[in-house]
């Protein structure tokens, strides 16, 4: 037998004299107390984040209520099923806070045709949502500067302005997700 | 790098990506049938590579700890999930070493010194030097040997948990066993 041969016959005898062993039962253990902790810690961040955004939902809704100035189109409150988070009509990401309609008096409107609603993408207000069932689609007026809060570009100066947009209430009371609405002549 | 038993509800048909991908969702028990076909391994490649218990428990404890917080940086494409365990576990067990090199050379003068008294000993102490041998080995020499002669990786899964290429996995298990034969001269294998 030369020497590279014994060395692997060597080698081979200290493998199987190892063959069975495991790191010791306490270890997993330890392991496993730390996975539940970081899982625990992981569910109170997403509900925190929930919070954050039912709070955010809420606001929106308590803003649309008592600051009732522009009504062009009376708050709706629709029935959702199933809604998908595409924009409803042509997809029109960037709007740089479209300012509210102009309310128009009784005697012009019959005259002139009714705008064309223009809405985003619905942008998510919770990071991981419970499966969806049923909702609401609630209608408030909130500032133009929500719309930074999604992503969406806004001109500095029109932070103020108040906008349109549909709040999505799932189910279980939460605001689920958000879309902006304008109106083209 | 053979698998361990998996005692709960994931069978062994489950591969370790989606056992990887419940358990980072919080499927306990994925995390726990995972731990348990890949701890042996982990355990004793720290082991084999420190010769401590006490080390080898810590790394292949540190070793799942860091597979939770960055098990998602898993590519299946380069290479097992055992050898990204190993991966993972090398860098714990360098780190170690590094601390610990007293130890080492403790091993390694032992070793140096013994050769003349061994050939009346058990086939047990026999094998305890072949140990002591390999511990004695330079760290990447040794890891080539515990790799591939006692935990019986494939070259390229080696290079993969090594991060490097195929070539010098060779070349260094060539250089490992040499010099292996040189220390364990005398040393008989009943």
């Amino acid at each position: 037998m030369n020497s590279e041969h014994w060395v692997l016959a060597a080698l081979r005898a200290l493998a199987e004299q190892d063959r069975g062993l495991e790191a010791p039962p306490h270890v997993e253990t330890l392991l496993l107390r730390e996975y539940r902790k970081r899982r625990v810690r992981s569910r109170f961040r997403k509900l925190a984040l929930a919070g954050l955004a039912a709070a955010a939902g809420l606001m929106a809704v308590f803003l649309a209520i008592s600051r009732e100035q522009p009504k062009p189109v009376p708050p709706q409150r629709q029935q959702a099923q199933r809604p998908e988070i595409v924009a409803l009509e042509e997809p029109q990401p960037e709007i740089a806070a479209p300012p509210a309609p102009k309310p128009v008096s009784k005697g012009r409107v019959a005259s002139k045709a009714q705008p064309r609603e223009v809405v985003t993408d619905f942008f998510p207000l919770l990071d991981v949502a419970p499966p969806f069932e049923r909702g609401e689609l609630l209608r408030v007026v909130v500032p133009a500067s929500t719309m930074r809060r999604v992503g969406l570009p806004v001109n500095p100066d029109r932070l103020g302005d108040r906008v349109y947009a549909d709040v999505l209430v799932g189910q279980e009371g939460l605001a689920r997700a958000i879309r902006f609405v304008s109106y083209e002549q | 790098m053979a698998e361990g038993p998996v005692p709960n509800n994931h069978s062994m048909t489950i591969s370790d990506r989606e056992l990887l991908e419940e358990a980072l969702g919080g499927v306990e028990d994925a995390f726990t049938a995972l731990y348990r076909r890949r701890q042996g391994g982990v355990y004793r490649f720290a082991l084999q590579m420190t010769g401590s218990v006490a080390i080898a428990e810590d790394v292949t404890q540190e070793t799942f700890l860091v597979l939770l917080m960055h098990g998602g940086r898993y590519d299946e494409s380069r290479g097992t999930l055992a050898a990204f365990l190993i991966g993972i576990a090398r860098n714990l067990v360098m780190r170690r070493l590094d601390r610990n090199s007293r130890i080492e050379l403790e091993i390694t003068e032992e070793c140096a010194g013994s050769e003349d008294v061994l050939e009346d000993l058990t086939r047990r102490e026999s094998i305890e030097q072949v140990r002591t041998a390999v511990l004695s080995l330079p760290a990447v020499f040794r890891e080539a040997v515990v790799l591939c002669d006692l935990q019986d990786a494939s070259y390229e899964e080696a290079a993969s948990a090594l991060a490097c290429p195929v070539g010098t996995v060779r070349s260094r298990l060539s250089r490992a066993r040499a010099m292996l034969a040189r220390k364990l001269r005398g040393v008989a294998l009943v």
